[in-house]
């Protein structure tokens, strides 16, 4: 365990390194907020309400929901272990006397922690510039709930990423398989849209998936609404992580052979 | 240099291209996939808050339809024709790649341009104009030919002023070595504009997509005028701003080359 620790640690002052791509990472969170600003001021100048929403509501959502998105880094990660494959890169990885997965779980959550506390300031920063009174209405249990919630998503995103990484080995180049999912992510995370406008039925459908529970309920439990679907998300994103935890050893046991450590 | 001779070249280039895709054949259709996935959520979210609403602003749902419809065929053609070539340029720079180019019997910014025509991406451009048809079919207003023809016309234009900005953001690096966060801030603003219609900015946003960064007009005005909402007055400022940027976009790739020291910029 202690060898992990030491890779956060590693990874988190690492990040002073890149004062710029921090200030970055501020500015660009605004494109999210003000997509939302825009839209959303536009419909409401017709409406008081929108399903359940009211303006104040709705941009506290995307301000939440935008805050706990950002703690997700493991794309980036998935890129990386893509990239470094298909340029042969990988075999420092193979030879460490460290699990990979955990490895780059350490190497993602590094970077993470050391994000989280610009991350909470873009988001004081944003509410303050767009006059938001934050609808922030959790108890203590909504609270750890959330937490529980958040942690088992970052471990699911990390696992999904790391698995289209590994799929490197065989496709060399997967890149679209990113791209990809980053659109259907969009989508069924709620980024773009509270999930609640969708229909009944399709948000049946997507409460079985994992993505629902990643940011949207979170979100959600931290403006006091969907409190009864906490405990159905934590086990459905258990789940959803037993699943990936046996794929990703299946695959890598199956496709680390392909590796030929050259790269092209 | 003749058209004929252009497109010669630009022939040539293509069949360099598809003997290089040879190589990664599951990329082939990549772009058509990203981007596909990207216009059809964008349709189907879009779909759902109009379930929630008769209108955003003063768009109701076939004119934004045809807006993301127009977005996608501009993304379409640029990712057909010049996309994959233009955004090679800053790595060419760095790398002092751009040697090559300057010393070919070729004018430099066509060659960069073109040599990497991505045929895989193509199906993205009959989907878009599928969904366009769709749009003008929900839309009740009469299909002119000065309708069509308008909207052709800006289409192109807005093809051109596309190709514009691109070219300008990567000629940054004759400059600057490291531009990777105005790359970010590109892909960033762009996205935004693709998905809601210039108008409904406001104030400094306004003024920041319809003349600093004019992606606020790129889908926002053909779409305007096919719907019969755009003033004569916005036609012409189109028209202004495609030429101001297009001459000042190839003016300032001269002078970039200018500037250019080889492998050291």
């Amino acid at each position: 365990m202690k060898k992990y620790l030491e890779t956060v640690k590693v990874l988190f002052k690492s990040q002073l390194a890149y004062r710029f791509d921090i200030l970055m990472n501020i500015v660009f969170s605004i494109t999210k907020i003000l997509l939302a600003y825009v839209l959303w001021s536009a419909i409401y100048s017709s409406s008081e309400e929108i399903a359940g929403f009211t303006f104040n509501g709705m941009m506290s959502y995307y301000i939440i929901s935008t805050f706990i998105s950002q703690m997700n880094k493991s794309t980036s990660t998935g890129w990386q272990i893509s990239a470094e494959i298909r340029q042969g890169l990988f075999s420092k990885y193979m030879v460490r006397p460290m699990s990979i997965f955990g490895y780059f779980s350490a190497h993602t959550a590094g970077v993470a922690l050391f994000y989280i506390s610009f991350n909470l300031a873009a988001a004081v920063l944003w509410t303050l510039l767009f006059g938001v009174n934050i609808a922030l209405a959790a108890g203590f249990q909504n609270i750890l709930l959330t937490v529980i919630l958040v942690l088992l998503g970052l471990l699911f995103m990390m696992q999904l990423n790391y698995f289209i990484g590994i799929l490197s080995f065989k496709f060399l180049d997967t890149g679209i398989f990113m791209m990809i999912k980053d659109n259907i992510l969009e989508f069924v995370a709620g980024s773009f849209i509270p999930l609640a406008l969708l229909s009944e039925k399709v948000i049946i459908v997507m409460k079985f998936f994992p993505f629902y529970y990643v940011s949207y309920l979170p979100t959600l439990l931290l403006m006091g609404r969907n409190g009864h679907e906490a405990l159905q998300g934590v086990a459905v994103l258990t789940v959803w992580n037993l699943f990936f935890a046996v794929l990703n050893a299946i695959t890598w046991k199956r496709l680390k052979v392909k590796y030929e450590g050259v790269g092209i | 240099m003749t058209v004929k001779k252009q497109l010669k070249i630009l022939l040539m280039l293509l069949k360099m291209k598809l003997s290089r895709n040879m190589a990664f054949r599951l990329s082939f259709f990549g772009a058509f996939f990203v981007d596909g996935s990207l216009f059809l959520i964008q349709i189907i979210l879009f779909h759902a808050i109009y379930s929630q609403t008769g209108s955003i602003g003063e768009w109701n749902r076939p004119q934004m339809l045809l807006f993301i419809g127009t977005f996608s065929l501009l993304n379409a053609v640029n990712m057909v024709l010049y996309f994959f070539g233009v955004i090679t340029i800053p790595e060419k720079i760095k790398s002092g790649q751009m040697d090559l180019y300057i010393t070919k019997p070729l004018n430099t910014l066509f060659h960069l341009s073109f040599e990497n025509i991505d045929i895989g991406s193509a199906p993205l451009v009959p989907a878009s104009l599928g969904i366009i048809w769709y749009a003008i079919s929900e839309m009740d207003i009469p299909v002119t030919a000065g309708r069509l023809l308008g909207y052709i016309f800006l289409v192109l234009l807005m093809q051109i002023l596309y190709y514009d900005m691109e070219v300008i953001l990567r000629t940054l690096p004759f400059f600057f070595i490291q531009t990777a966060s105005i790359e970010r801030l590109e892909g960033e603003l762009l996205g935004l504009c693709m998905k809601i219609p210039g108008t409904l900015f406001k104030g400094a946003f306004k003024a920041l997509f319809y003349l600093i960064l004019p992606y606020g007009i790129m889908a926002t005005v053909p779409a305007q005028f096919f719907a019969g909402v755009l003033t004569p007055l916005g036609f012409v400022y189109s028209i202004v701003v495609v030429v101001a940027f297009t001459v000042f976009a190839l003016s300032f790739f001269r002078f970039g080359l200018k500037n250019y020291k080889s492998a050291s910029s």
